[in-house]
């Protein structure tokens, strides 16, 4: 289904639509090199690493003969920061002193200051897309967003308390809300987007992996709710530290004993459930979503197969098993460093620093191994598995563009890098 | 002069132009199919735009627009490489640019790190006289009600405080009387609230703001009045020194450096918590020798035995649990006890409690 008026000038340099030329190996130098300073730089390189990250994923993106240019800069994404930070103290000192403040205003105030960091994120997640878009040129042309990123932001919020409280189910449509929003305000040059996909298609598609997961764990909770005993309840909650409780509930209320046996049970199955199901669920989402993108006349479609998303998963399982045998390896010797410091009476100060600094170590070479692993593997694959699945159609909206929007600030990026919602 | 092909972007429209390059003795000319020439770039505005490795995208330096010009051809790459300063095709240029960023990237964490370690603690010395008495005892409570919910691991409520049962009074009125005696003598801006709490673990701790919770294992472990008198002194004496409070400013400003500035890349606030451990323990040495040396002036101005704190740490030196160290947080147990006999004045005048109120005392966490 290529299109029929794809670019008449250079036929030769567009073999396909769209497509991905990224090489995994450069991929995987660039994010362990990165996993490496970021460990020396206590984080700071982020910013770098980011705008790598960007550089290799846009330019690697081709279509119609042409890729993709990420234009921004690490030094904008720190500036972005240090004033999000100028933004954010004073808010957080706010919060501080309030909560210090006994009675009403001190309790209400935890509650206050989650909702209101919750609706900031969702702000800084729109600001940040702002910005990114902003910074991606194609032909030589910027896109840019435009909307109401606080408009976006009480939607938002106001969609994920629904989803909260619906379990889930309203949650097709608070994804439809969102990529009209967001696509609606999005151009290219002067050609507008907009998003198409509906909620109910994504509801219908996702029902039956809803049910799925939610059957067993409701089957207990609804047994449980049938056993239900008050005055057991009380004694087993007066003696919940003995060790023998579970027996003594056996031999009070030997239904009730059952029923949350069977709850504890079926949670584990959903849970399970859930995990294994989780690919085809990103599957059919990653589809929708993608099929629902419209740029001026271009339209997509997406056939990306559930088996290549599992694949992906398959992938990082493997990879994480491979580090989590090699870094148990390495780590032997070090627990024995470190049972060593603290095995004495009299521990001095140097040995616990050291002692904690060892498990500080051996922590934060584990969660950069996982955010590595899980970026080569997962993020790279969904990526280009994502963009080899689409077939797209009127390619000749994005010759017929001209220049409109101004590059955007980067304070977004950094809202969200400090409240930790930022995506890529 | 060289010649070849590229295309090029007027950034005003999407329209891809194929042209010919010249490059010229001080520019590099794009001239279209027309013979119209769309970009005349001086070598020294050049600048390489971020592409894939086989195409050499070109724009320029501080433009405000977003014109561009790519070339494919590994011939004219190389020749724009000699001729424009800024454009290096081996990547050195890149790699040498990046180890200068990375080089000071590391240089602000190290001078991060030296504000941790020698700045925070400063600052905090700095700002705890600058905190009224009002905004402490509020602080005090805020930390009370999170310290009792963490030590009262068997959800005992209530009860968790000893001194509530049936021979309680008594053992309460004996441990507000060795309180009191001792806080008439230090005379502190927030009068101290001690209480006895129900953990095995021979500990006392200060809150800020004046709340000591002296745990029962304490008690159980306490021979004479004065022992327990030289523990809580010990801990009036943190009260006094605002030890509490800075502590909290310290970890605020720890969690602030480590938690947003530095980002938290590995998410979860483990390393948060880790760094202020280590960084705190630092901290904590010279203010554990000012305790005890208040404690001893106190316990020689009151007419009691300084001495007996060093033998109740002594005692239970090497008995305190990992993790519930706040009292026994310190090494070298021996040469603290050293200091404090040194300093310590025999007891003289009358008891601090007498031997039916001590029997009470140490039955106070008798249901």
């Amino acid at each position: 289904m290529t299109s029929m008026d794809a670019p008449a000038a250079s036929p030769a340099t567009a073999p396909f639509p769209i497509r991905f030329t990224g090489d995994r190996r450069a991929y995987w130098r660039l994010l362990t090199r990165g996993a490496m300073l970021l460990m020396v730089t206590l984080g700071i390189y982020r910013f770098w690493l980011a705008t790598d990250v960007r550089r290799f994923l846009w330019s690697s993106t081709e279509v119609a003969g042409d890729s993709l240019e990420y234009s921004g800069t690490a030094v904008e994404l720190l500036i972005g920061f240090l004033f999000a930070l100028a933004i954010l103290v004073p808010i957080y000192l706010v919060f501080f002193l309030a909560a210090l403040d006994i009675g009403p205003i001190g309790n209400m105030s935890g509650a206050l200051g989650i909702a209101l960091l919750f609706i900031l994120g969702q702000y800084a997640i729109y600001c940040a897309r702002r910005y990114r878009l902003s910074r991606t040129l194609y032909h030589g042309l910027r896109f840019h967003q435009q909307g109401n990123a606080v408009f976006y932001a009480v939607g938002a919020s106001l969609w994920w308390a629904l989803t909260a409280l619906t379990l889930g189910l309203a949650l097709p449509w608070m994804q439809a809300w969102r990529e009209r929003y967001k696509m609606r305000h999005t151009y290219y040059g002067n050609v507008q987007g907009r998003f198409a996909g509906a909620g109910w298609r994504l509801f219908l598609r996702g029902l039956p992996l809803w049910l799925t997961v939610f059957l067993p764990f409701a089957t207990g909770l609804v047994v449980l709710g049938g056993a239900y005993d008050p005055d057991t309840l009380q004694i087993v909650l007066r003696h919940i530290d003995d060790d023998d409780v579970m027996i003594r509930l056996a031999e009070i209320n030997p239904d009730l004993f059952d029923a949350i046996g069977l709850a504890i049970v079926t949670t584990a199955i959903s849970a399970l459930l859930a995990a294994l199901l989780y690919p085809v669920f990103q599957a059919i989402q990653l589809r929708w979503w993608l099929t629902g993108l419209r740029l001026g006349q271009m339209r997509m479609q997406s056939h990306l197969r559930t088996a290549r998303v599992y694949g992906i998963y398959l992938r990082f399982v493997a990879y994480m098993a491979l580090f989590i045998a090699t870094l148990s390896l390495a780590a032997v010797p070090l627990l024995m460093i470190y049972g060593w410091l603290l095995g004495g009476n009299d521990v001095s100060i140097l040995r616990e620093a050291a002692a904690a600094s060892l498990g500080l170590g051996i922590y934060v070479v584990a969660m950069l191994g996982f955010s590595t692993i899980y970026q080569a593997t997962v993020m790279l694959s969904l990526w280009r598995r994502g963009v080899e699945s689409l077939t797209l159609d009127g390619l000749g909206t994005l010759q017929q563009a001209a220049a409109a929007g101004r590059p955007s600030s980067a304070i977004g990026e950094g809202l969200a890098d400090a409240l930790q919602v930022g995506g890529l | 002069m060289t010649d070849g092909t590229g295309i090029f972007y007027d950034g005003v429209t999407s329209e891809r132009r194929d042209v010919t390059i010249m490059l010229l003795a001080r520019t590099l000319r794009a001239v279209d199919a027309q013979q119209r020439i769309v970009a005349e770039w001086p070598y020294e505005e050049l600048e390489s735009m971020s592409a894939p490795d086989s195409v050499l995208r070109l724009g320029r330096r501080d433009s405000p627009d977003t014109a561009r010009l790519e070339v494919r051809d590994a011939d004219l790459m190389a020749a724009i490489d000699i001729k424009a300063e800024g454009i290096d095709r081996t990547g050195g240029l890149a790699r040498r640019q990046r180890a200068v960023v990375t080089a000071w990237i590391v240089a602000a964490t190290v001078s991060l790190l030296l504000v941790a370690w020698f700045g925070v603690p400063v600052i905090a010395e700095r700002l705890v006289p600058l905190v009224p008495a009002g905004l402490e005892r509020r602080l005090g409570d805020a930390v009370e009600m999170q310290t009792r919910a963490t030590l009262d691991t068997g959800g005992a409520g209530e009860d968790f405080e000893c001194g509530r049962g049936p021979r309680g009074p008594a053992g309460r009125a004996a441990f507000d009387k060795l309180v009191a005696r001792l806080d008439a003598a230090a005379g502190l801006r927030n009068p101290v609230r001690a209480f006895v709490v129900r953990r095995p673990e021979a500990n006392a701790i200060a809150l800020p703001g004046g709340t000591i919770f002296v745990f029962a294992g304490l008690i159980n472990q306490a021979r004479t009045p004065d022992e327990l008198a030289g523990v809580i002194a010990h801990e009036m004496g943190h009260v006094a020194h605002h030890d509490g409070t800075r502590s909290v400013l310290q970890g605020a400003g720890l969690s602030f450096l480590f938690g947003m500035l530095l980002g938290d890349f590995v998410g979860g606030g483990a390393v948060v918590i880790a760094a202020r451990t280590v960084l705190q323990s630092s901290y904590t040495r010279e203010v554990e020798t000012a305790a005890d040396t208040y404690s001893v002036d106190l316990m020689n101005s009151i007419g009691a035995d300084g001495s007996a704190l060093a033998a109740i740490l002594t005692r239970i030196g090497g008995a305190t649990e990992p993790g519930m160290k706040i009292l026994m947080d310190h090494p070298d147990t021996r040469q603290r006890a050293d200091r404090i006999r040194a300093h310590a004045q025999t007891a003289r005048g009358t008891p601090l409690l007498d031997a039916g109120d001590w029997a009470a005392l140490k039955r106070i966490c008798e249901r």
